[in-house]
């Protein structure tokens, strides 16, 4: 089997699982969300198995152009969404979450990617493309997760306005939200901010160049910064820091997929 | 005074300087940086003139941006210093006698008779505690006793420490912009150039280019010689994401191209008519070869690395990359011009000759080298050391501020009629949780204890 073939067959369990765990969202049957949760494992098992083809067939971390960093973050995604669910058990969170998993495998598919594994151009011919990347994306993962929980908290609130209860309280919700941004932002940082200045003076010797690329990350640096601050300190919680939230994974996905398409810069790979 | 620091001391001050600063960055990547005027003219029309009187076509580098970030850095140094101050007082001078009321009014608490003496309690309890990492101080007053048991006081300064990260790191901004230096170097093999700034030479010994199978470039690759005092002192090789440091400085590969003046054709010469005629001719431009035989004279008048003809027709060279190469020859027989023309190396069938007198010969260009030059980046940024100090401080902050939870237990043991009397309260802001689970556990064995 080749490295699309397991691609493909990761996409379409991936696509089964929000099935089942849709009806186990209407239906309230509980074994329906485990064989959601399943069917997720082994999805992610054969896209791992695809990304590692993938490094070996092209002798070159998995995520140098758009496809690739696509599916990686789908991959990565999956990471934050299993350990979020094994840690605060929120299955009800999983059909909204896997619908961000399915949209990136979808748009990493679709026929405006190229797919083929071309050689590293010389800028990218590097370790720190591995720690740089990975990190970043995982980070982003995170705050994928605090998007949809956010959102989940949103619906949640309004519910409970009107006297009805929703299966999760929204403010586990918002301290869901919280905990993954608290997991996402130190790696966010660390990858894209941190690592992200050693490889710039590296490679182009300066650390920090005002490109459109580096001025979006630090523009969702700052957007989540403002949720910690206006949180902890000020003591801002729920629909406010759930608005925060939401706008910072937006600026985080700008930063990573609009910026490529709408600004030229020197980040001009993936 | 007092205003001022007010002022400058409070948090929202800080989100309305992140909402601005976050706008302004925005402004800065949908406007192009650093273009030139008549670019933003044809662009932004009349708007152009405001966008540069307003600095916003180098805005990361205008006064009022630098301003901002200076006013940030302020806002950051006094709201840090303000809460600090009682948070070391709290960690190096800690309370040592409490009230009861104090740890009522805990959430996480616990209140219970010991049949046993106070300093057998006392022991107890300290032993549970150590065995736990927390750190202990103990302080009696009148008949009670006062147990403070706390760990991973150091989370209490993450943020402290965060915001120590980005002062240095501004400060290193503010170093490299001063102190920074930044120069392109063009190398033609076997130059030797002084570095400018600095005490030594480097020479560039070989400039190469490797190719993959597809004919991608895979890397370019500058051997450098580092002179002092006109003696060789030592050679590397660098590449992309491989620079050269030395003496402060740091040299990369950044750009490379062709020496277009003076390149080396081979011209191959065939005759339409006689299958077995072949000469071979190698010559620079300008010079004149005689074809014996044919009493002819030939020479290449220009050569050109990527023919293109405009919109005015005119003849332009696209790009410095040999993506067309052509070149214009010319032929003499007894000082008159018999032919003259373009010839292409790609498309050998589409030249362009005039003849003035008939002739049999076909030229080809075959073949073409030109001298490489590389352009090696001399940078040498004193702020570059302190931007990693301020990189560490920031994750160690970070990692601090989600990952190493303060807790905090007030024990106040209090004997009468040879019992003791315990009235303890745990204090965390973060990982409640845990301190209640590890409180329990701790309260629990106490009270077991026979």
């Amino acid at each position: 089997m080749n490295e699309s073939t397991l691609f493909l067959i990761a996409f379409i369990l991936y696509i089964v699982s929000a099935f089942f765990y849709f009806a186990f969202l209407f239906t309230k049957i509980k074994k329906s969300a485990q064989i959601g949760f399943g069917t997720v494992f082994v999805g992610f098992i054969f896209h791992t198995v695809a990304l590692i083809l993938r490094t070996v067939e092209s002798g070159h971390a998995p995520f140098t152009n758009m496809y690739e960093s696509l599916s990686f973050l789908a991959w990565a995604s999956i990471i934050a969404y299993i350990i979020i669910e094994g840690k605060f058990k929120i299955r009800k969170a999983g059909p909204y979450f896997m619908l961000i998993v399915i949209a990136l495998m979808a748009v990493a598919s679709s026929p405006l990617m190229p797919k083929e594994a071309t050689p590293l151009v010389p800028a990218l011919q590097s370790y720190w493309l591995w720690l740089h990347v990975s990190v970043t994306l995982l980070g982003e993962a995170f705050f994928a997760v605090a998007f949809i929980t956010s959102i989940m908290y949103l619906v949640a609130e309004s519910k409970e306005k009107k006297g009805k209860k929703h299966s999760i309280s929204s403010k586990k919700l918002d301290s869901i939200s919280y905990r993954c941004i608290a997991i996402g932002f130190p790696l966010f940082t660390l990858g894209g901010l941190v690592f992200g200045m050693i490889w710039a003076y590296k490679a182009w010797g300066s650390y920090w160049s005002w490109d459109p690329k580096e001025v979006w990350s630090l523009i969702t640096w700052f957007v989540f910064a403002l949720y910690l601050h206006t949180r902890i300190v000020m003591g801002w919680k729920g629909r406010r820091s759930a608005f925060i939230a939401i706008f910072g994974f937006l600026a985080a996905l700008f930063t990573y997929f609009g910026v490529n398409y709408l600004i030229a810069g020197l980040h001009s790979y993936a | 005074m007092k205003s001022i620091l007010r002022f400058f001391s409070s948090v929202k001050l800080a989100i309305v300087l992140f909402i601005i600063i976050t706008s302004a960055s925005i402004v800065g990547t949908l406007i192009p940086q650093g273009q030139t005027l008549p670019e933003y003219t044809a662009r932004f029309g009349q708007l152009a003139d405001l966008f540069t009187r307003l600095q916003l076509t180098d805005l990361y580098h205008s006064w009022w941006f630098i301003g901002l970030l200076f006013f940030f850095a302020l806002n950051i140094i006094i709201c840090t210093l303000t809460r600090l101050i009682p948070k070391l007082n709290r960690t190096f001078k800690p309370k040592r006698v409490f009230e009861p009321k104090n740890i009522n009014t805990l959430k996480i608490k616990e209140k219970f008779n010991k049949s046993w003496s106070l300093v057998k309690t006392k022991e107890a309890l300290k032993k549970e505690f150590l065995t736990k990492h927390y750190r202990l101080h103990e302080n009696s007053k009148e008949n009670k006793t006062y147990l403070l048991a706390r760990k991973k006081i150091a989370g209490w300064f993450g943020a402290d420490i965060v915001h120590l990260g980005l002062i240095t790191i501004l400060t290193g901004g503010i170093i490299s912009g001063i102190g920074g230096f930044k120069k392109n170097l063009t190398f033609t093999q076997g130059d030797i150039l002084s570095v400018p700034q600095a005490n030594f030479k480097l020479r560039l010994d070989k400039f190469e280019t490797e190719y993959y199978s597809n004919g991608n470039v895979r890397d370019w690759k500058s051997t450098l010689t580092v002179f002092e005092e006109e003696k060789p002192l030592f050679s590397k090789i660098i590449e992309v994401n491989h620079p050269l440091s030395y003496k402060g400085f740091v040299f990369y590969q950044s750009s490379y191209g062709w020496n277009w003046e003076n390149p080396s054709l081979e011209i191959w010469v065939k005759k339409r008519n006689e299958p077995s005629f072949f000469r071979k001719l190698n010559l620079k431009v300008g010079e004149k070869i005689k074809l014996e035989d044919e009493d002819l004279i030939f020479s290449v008048a220009y050569f050109i690395p990527d023919f293109f003809i405009n919109e005015k027709n005119e003849i332009i060279s696209r790009s410095l990359e040999p993506n067309n190469p052509a070149a214009f020859i010319e032929g003499w027989q007894e000082n008159e011009k018999i032919f003259s023309g373009w010839i292409f190396s790609k498309f050998p069938d589409y030249a362009r000759i005039h003849s003035q007198k008939e002739t049999n010969l076909s030229f080809e260009l075959k073949d073409f080298t030109a001298g490489n030059f590389s352009v090696i980046q001399a940078v040498r940024d004193p702020g570059v050391n302190i931007i990693w100090l301020g990189c560490s401080f920031l994750m160690l902050g970070l990692a601090l501020a989600f990952y190493w939870p303060p807790r905090e237990v007030k024990i106040i043991l209090e004997e009468s009629h040879g019992k003791t009397e315990v009235t303890a309260g745990g204090i965390a802001s973060k990982s409640k949780d845990a301190l209640q689970a590890e409180f329990e556990t701790v309260m629990t064995s106490i009270r077991r204890l026979k």
